[in-house]
């Protein structure tokens, strides 16, 4: 689609600012009741849904041109589908995540990019990751486990470590957990090494359309020819990315969060836990895994008008609204961890709010980032827990970067980790 | 226009370099479409109201006062607005400084024991009722729902809402409040006034506010409210609404002395009568006729659509085929909802017992297919709540109220269904969604208790369809002249087209001056225009207040 393909959810957007809040029905309280750390941060208008529909219409309308404000507004977007979820608590035919996306694009394809993304895709075209380093060290996180490499070896499964678990030497480690998991409950799996190609999540986030198509394609094609069926990820952007975007190219692979295939390994006791511990945890749902990990559903269509105004799609349109995302499969998890005891925060499910690291946020606006970062770990900490748990890399890198910088002294951890602690 | 490099520079220096932008982007951010819904003028396609010359997002009340004395300096007109939800909100006069009142948006006290709450005006109605429900009290939220102001239902609207039968009007709630007077200066109205606390809008301390606010409200044009205590009302539940199900069918099992009902009559005199006896025997914490907003002929359907995750407005038609919909929207055509509260359970009992017996009297019938648990218990976290507010716009994208058939209920009812037909016949012409012509709702309730029903018919059509925005002005016009005919008045179709004209600005004062001359009691805005020379006598807000000096 094209920015001007939501020219009519521009002048349709009901201006009520329902986007910048977490559902209402959810609200609990003064303090945890915005949902759009953006709009939340930067308080003009212009940075929230709403807002963004009116910049884009005066875009596409030559009412304005591109700035540092238009940039800024644009790129502050973490894409995180919050303003998502609540617009369409009530709204059956606006999609303002998928027009912030086109906005994003469009601003790309215009030349209005940012260095700091620029440098990612630098990195991509060079070293196919997003993290500048070698692709041929992209493997050495499993050094020790003895895997098989595909495509040379075989496996049932393909383990896809994604860039950050691949490169962040603070946090492979629970890459290699939970591949030693999914092992001891007698799963072959293997993984592509230095095959393995960044998802192009992160960079479909930022408005780079033609490079995901790229990286996409070569991740379909490399997985075709190790004959793949089934791809396991512990990380959400690339489990979102395999699951929501690469259908739309052709790819039919059954994709898992280790998080899902934990979920299914304790429910057919492939997986018991003999260790207790003694904690209390809060979980935080990544946007990914969460409200963006709703199954495909593929559609082509037309709007048509039924009782003369009424706003419907031929065939009937797939709704993405958060509904259908993955939030039970962790809570499942963790409910059966001997000892471990789960506390929820105020905004979770469907209305999380965002760790900040998303839609090239964490690289270009740090600032912003970490503040995103730190909102969510105090809700974490109101809520008496000792740890804050996470299933994606990137919101675990991010949470323990804003402790760095505060000294709040709550730990963060991978949900595989206290799976395993807990074998 | 932009402002003066210094004067953008005096300003920037009040609020701060992050709290300032006239980016032509941002500031096309803060433009109301005419083709939108809460106009009461319109709509006109493609018509925005205009441009500010710059946005600022004051943070508290020195830096609001500091602004409005450099705007009285420059003789620069300011419009302050919260939570941007109607056109009332955004300048209607170019090189306008347009204040965001977002940053201000806490709640700096909740009086358990003497039942207020001092708020900020960005405080919506979801977040102070979340946190007044933590101390058994509960806030009333306005007809256009929690997403909204509350400070500025209070002091600058009227306020009403499905609650308004317990909670009252919010312009009768606001108690003490803090004016940033046209001037600059600062004005403490109310016992706040006498340092005796917020208790008190009226004393001891100076009583103003007929001046500052009226019955109406000034609508952001008579300087800019930073402050004000709003009044709170029991809350016998629980300190959190307990929310299940799948978005956005969320619903909440309250308590045994929660219940929520849709009821329905024979005759629109039996439902007159209903409404006057709910109001004899003091039953009820709040009724509103809210689910007919979707039309006569498609409000059960659309229930069913709402409180079902995986439908869609796809699914209306093939579920307005089924036998079962059609008999339960037949059976509901004269209906509102009303939910009970109990303090005590002899409180809840009695209730229930009057209100069936009200039933009995006036032939009335308890629609048993909204009363299902599931129903029941989304449509009592809707109404208590009042966060779905955004379904107005739900078929097309815009909607507006037509008729506003505002009185008591007698009067109401007479006419309601005239309307209803009226509107119907033209449904059929295609501009606007075939709903059933009867898309009347409201509060029941208001002014001390009762004394008022049945408000606007809820008219929708596709801002982004120049045909549908045509022809709903079109309906609009005959629906005024239709009005004005049957001697039932100037209907909420036109409510505001004395203060903002086709082109998104101020109405001409040829204009203004005939519309305020017609009126029944033109002295009212010659009396305002008194109060306007002397409190804003550099005349910097908009003809939202209105005067009248001929």
């Amino acid at each position: 689609m094209a920015l001007e393909d939501f020219a009519a959810e521009m002048d349709r957007c009901s201006q009520c600012s329902y986007c910048k809040w977490i559902p209402y029905d959810q609200v609990k309280s003064w303090r945890f009741s915005k949902n759009c750390p953006s709009i939340a941060y930067h308080n003009f208008n212009s940075y929230s849904a709403r807002g963004r529909y009116a910049v884009a219409r005066s875009l596409i309308n030559g009412q304005s041109g591109y700035s540092d404000a238009v940039r800024e507004i644009v790129f502050t977007c973490l894409t995180c589908g919050s303003c998502d979820v609540s617009c369409k608590v009530c709204r059956y035919n606006l999609e303002p995540l998928e027009m912030v996306r086109e906005l994003k694009t469009r601003l790309v394809d215009d030349g209005q990019c940012l260095p700091e993304h620029q440098a990612i895709i630098n990195s991509l075209n060079k070293e196919s990751n997003t993290m500048g380093s070698p692709r041929s060290e992209r493997g050495r996180w499993a050094d020790e486990l003895d895997l098989p490499h595909l495509p040379q070896d075989s496996a049932e499964v393909l383990f896809h470590a994604g860039c950050r678990f691949s490169y962040d030497k603070e946090l492979q480690k629970s890459a290699r957990t939970a591949v030693s998991t999914l092992r001891k409950a007698g799963v072959n799996i293997g993984i592509l090494a230095e095959h393995e190609m960044c998802c192009g999540g992160r960079i479909y986030s930022m408005g780079y359309r033609d490079e995901f198509t790229r990286l996409a394609k070569a991740n379909i094609a490399a997985w075709a020819k190790a004959g793949v069926k089934l791809v396991v990820t512990s990380c959400s952007d690339c489990y979102h990315a395999f699951k929501r975007l690469y259908p739309k190219l052709g790819s039919q692979i059954k994709v898992f969060h280790t998080v899902e295939y934990i979920d299914l390994l304790i429910q057919e006791g492939r997986l018991k836990f003999q260790h207790e511990i003694p904690l209390s945890v809060t979980f935080h749902d990544p946007c990914h895994l969460g409200r963006q990990g709703e199954p495909y559903i593929p559609w082509e269509g037309a709007e048509k008008k039924i009782k003369g105004q009424i706003v419907v799609y031929e065939p009937q349109k797939p709704r993405y609204n958060g509904a259908w995302g993955i939030y039970d499969a962790p809570r499942n998890v963790l409910k059966h961890l001997p000892g471990v005891e789960l506390v929820e925060m105020e905004r979770i499910r469907e209305y999380s709010w965002c760790c900040g690291a998303g839609g090239g946020v964490r690289e270009a606006y740090p600032e912003f980032s970490q503040w995103t970062a730190m909102e969510r770990l105090t809700e974490a900490r109101s809520t008496g827990a000792g740890a804050l748990v996470t299933a994606c890399p990137w919101c675990e890198r991010n949470f323990l970067d804003a402790l760095k910088t505060t000294g709040n002294t709550m730990k963060v951890y991978d949900i595989v980790d206290l799976v395993q602690e807990a074998l | 226009m932009t402002l003066p490099k210094h004067v953008y520079k005096i300003l920037e220096d009040i609020v701060g370099a992050r709290n300032i932008s006239d980016d032509l982007a941002v500031l096309d951010s803060y433009r109301y479409s005419l083709a939108h819904t809460a106009i009461h003028l319109g709509p006109y396609y493609n018509t925005f109201t205009p441009r500010g010359a710059a946005v600022l997002l004051p943070g508290s009340t020195e830096e609001v006062q500091a602004i409005v004395k450099l705007c009285n300096q420059f003789k620069i007109k300011f419009k302050a607005s919260s939570t941007f939800w109607s056109a009332q909100g955004y300048p209607s006069e170019d090189n306008t400084i347009q204040l965001d009142m977002r940053r201000m948006d806490n709640i700096l006290e909740i009086d358990e024991k003497n039942m207020f709450a001092v708020i900020e005006p960005g405080v919506i109605g979801a977040t102070l009722q979340a946190e007044a429900m933590k101390v058994g009290l509960n806030a009333h939220i306005p007809g256009s729902g929690c997403s909204c102001s509350i400070l500025a239902t209070a002091t600058s609207y009227f306020g009403s809402g499905p609650s308004n039968l317990y909670g009252g009007w919010n312009y009768e709630n606001l108690l003490g409040a803090e004016w940033v007077m046209p001037t600059g200066d600062i004005f403490k109205i109310g016992s706040l006034g006498s340092d005796c606390g917020w208790f008190c809008g009226e004393g001891p301390g100076p009583s103003m506010k007929g001046i500052a606010r009226g019955f109406l409200g000034a609508k952001g044009a008579m300087g800019v409210f930073t402050k004000c205590a709003i009044k709170l009302f029991a809350w016998p539940g629980p300190k959190t609404l307990p929310v299940e199900g799948t978005v956005p069918a969320y619903r909440s099992v309250l308590p045994e002395n929660f219940k929520a009902y849709t009821v329905a009559f024979p005759s629109w005199k039996a439902w007159a009568d209903a409404v006057h006896m709910i109001w004899d025997t003091g039953i009820g914490y709040l009724a509103h006729r809210q689910f007919n907003m979707f039309g006569r002929d498609l409000k059960y359907a659309m229930v069913k659509i709402l409180t079902d995750p995986t439908k869609t407005l796809g699914d209306l038609e093939e579920l307005l085929k089924d036998p079962e919909v059609q008999k339960v929207t037949q059976d509901s055509m004269r209906d509102f909802q009303i939910v009970l509260v109990g303090m005590t359970p002899r409180d809840i009992a009695w209730q229930e017992k009057g209100f069936d017996e009200i039933l009995a009297q006036t032939g009335g019938w308890k629609v048993e297919a909204m009363n299902t648990p599931e129903i029941r218990n989304w449509a009592l976290l809707y109404l208590i709540r009042l966060g779905h507010k955004n379904l107005n716009l739900v078929f097309g994208g815009s909607y507006d109220g037509c008729f506003g058939l505002l009185g008591a209920v007698d009067f109401g009812t007479t006419h309601v269904e005239e309307a209803g037909m009226f509107k119907r016949d033209w449904e059929m012409h295609g501009a606007i969604v075939q709903a059933g012509g009867d898309c009347t709702m409201g509060p029941i309730g208001g002014q001390g208790g009762g004394g008022t029903g049945l408000w606007e018919n809820f008219t929708c059509f596709d801002p982004s369809d120049q045909e549908s925005v045509a022809g709903t002005l079109e309906f609009f016009d005959a629906a005024t002249r239709y009005g004005l005919e049957k001697g039932w008045g100037v209907g909420m179709e036109k409510w505001n087209s004395q203060n903002r004209g086709p082109d998104g600005k101020t109405t001409p004062k040829e204009e203004r001056d005939r519309i305020h001359l017609a009126a029944p009691q033109p002295n009212v805005f010659r009396y305002q225009n008194k109060v306007r020379e002397i409190f804003n006598p550099n005349n910097l807000g908009d003809a939202y207040y209105e005067t009248l000096d001929v």
